[in-house]
């Protein structure tokens, strides 16, 4: 009996291949005792099955050539193809990693050029800034001594010139000075003096005045 | 056979399949051929498919089934019982490893039903296959008598010790080893099968009579249904992981 079958089913399958032989179960009773023996065996078929433990031959042949058929197959072809695609994804993952670390890598490096430049260029600056610096105030300090000197050099000449125009109004004030006080000492003493002496009694005088000016 | 009223199947009834075609011959094709034929398609099918050149970096489908098995059996199973030279026998631990998973996962799949690893035919050819496999090997790497010296006597043990250890490594060795890896899987997918077989029973039964208390062992009967899935994938990789252990061990003399 195999499964799928109720042994109520195996049973009526024998009896019915019995009747069809003998013509009805009666005539089969009476018949032959080796196949009434062989009836029994095939009815207690019906409630025994082959041992579980025990392997089929048929079963072992076409598992055998299956798992042959599949081994062959993974041998040759199936396995080796699975590992060469997970070597290519897995070189693939690695080459692409190892892209990755050389940008990173050149990305560092210019990264440490473009920050050695910039501190390059910040020093340069710093220089250019502190020369400026020490140039403006030199500019300055020039600026101004300049400007000092030519103050003192317009103060020295202003002064030379208050002083030559006060010395050329002195010398004219004192002609004009002597011409008036000889005319007028010609007039109160009615006498003409010498012009020459005059003119020394005059300097004299005024001298000794601007003299005392000066002192006082 | 009637069991508190339940109308159960001899245990026998639920593992030997009529035959479908070619019957009476060494040829005869039955539920379990087919079972067998199928994981072998399958497999194919999916190492086939895995296999073919693809342009995305993200493996999926049976590309992900395939990888992944791949993966798995190497860094659990061969890297961790022999080592990098392991690796030449990953096409066989492979092909072990998906035929029993795919011969053991049809107890849960609807209208199939049935683990054909409850059969002892290819457990037994299997473990019969393995046996050859890793005496070859042992020959192979250490020579016929160094290979049976380091089976025999293994070192480390006191010399006196031999006579105790040398029969029972004997016996360990060639005998048990194939018959304890063939009875392991047969057994736990035949109790399994029982299992949702009796369950599925009896919630048939007690849903003619009384709907709710089938409830139930219908519960039952779904988790047994995902742990079945779990067994079978278990029992796959306990096959290969001792077929692996076995070739290291007759590798290398100090195993």
């Amino acid at each position: 009996m195999a499964a799928g079958e109720t042994i109520g089913g195996c049973v009526l399958e024998k009896a019915a291949e019995v009747e069809k032989e003998y013509g009805s179960l009666q005539a089969f009773k009476s018949g032959p005792e080796d196949a009434i023996e062989d009836f029994e065996d095939d009815l207690e078929g019906c409630v025994e099955a082959p041992s579980p433990i025990l392997p089929e031959i048929d079963e072992i042949i076409w598992g055998s050539a299956a798992f042959a058929i599949l081994f062959a197959f993974m041998a040759w072809k199936g396995f080796p193809a699975v590992r060469r695609a997970m070597d290519a994804r897995s070189e693939k993952i690695q080459a692409d990693l190892d892209a990755a670390d050389a940008a990173k890598a050149d990305a560092m490096s210019t990264k440490s050029q473009y920050e050695e430049q910039l501190a390059e260029a910040k020093t340069a600056a710093a220089a250019i800034i502190d020369e400026a610096r020490m140039q403006a105030d030199q500019l300055r300090t020039d600026l101004q001594a300049r400007a000092e000197a030519d103050i003192a050099e317009q103060r020295a000449r202003a002064t030379a010139d208050i002083e030559s125009s006060r010395h050329q109004a002195i010398d004219d004030l004192r002609g004009d000075v002597a011409s008036i006080a000889v005319g007028a000492a010609e007039r109160v003493v009615g006498a003409s003096l010498d012009a020459e002496v005059h003119r020394s009694l005059i300097d004299s005088y005024i001298e000794e005045v601007a003299g005392s000016r000066d002192n006082g | 056979m009637s069991i508190f009223a339940l109308e159960l199947p001899p245990v026998s009834h639920l593992f030997d399949w009529p035959t479908i075609w070619l019957d009476g011959t060494y040829f005869a094709i039955n539920k379990t051929v087919l079972v067998y034929l199928a994981a072998m398609v399958v497999t194919i099918v999916i190492f086939g498919l895995a296999g073919r050149p693809r342009e995305s970096l993200v493996p999926a489908g049976v590309q992900h089934v395939a990888e992944s098995g791949v993966n798995f059996i190497e860094s659990s199973v061969v890297m961790q019982t022999i080592g990098p030279e392991g690796r030449k026998f990953m096409p066989f631990l492979t092909t072990i490893f998906f035929f029993i998973l795919f011969s053991n996962i049809t107890g849960i799949i609807p209208i199939v039903q049935f683990p054909a690893n409850s059969r002892m035919a290819m457990p037994v050819a299997l473990s019969l296959l393995v046996w050859v496999v890793y005496n070859v090997v042992g020959v192979k790497s250490q020579g016929g008598l160094g290979y049976l010296k380091s089976s025999l006597f293994p070192p480390g043990v006191p010399k006196f010790l031999y006579v105790i250890v040398t029969p029972i490594e004997l016996v360990s060795t060639f005998v048990v080893r194939p018959f304890s890896l063939a009875i392991r899987l047969w057994a736990n997918m035949v109790a399994g099968h029982l299992l949702l077989a009796t369950f599925a029973i009896l919630s048939a039964t007690l849903w003619d009579f009384f709907y709710v208390p089938a409830a139930l062992p219908f519960l039952m009967l779904l988790f047994l249904t995902v742990f079945e899935i779990l067994v079978a994938f278990l029992q796959a990789f306990i096959f290969t992981v001792l077929t692996a252990v076995y070739i290291g061990g007759s590798m290398h003399a100090d195993h």
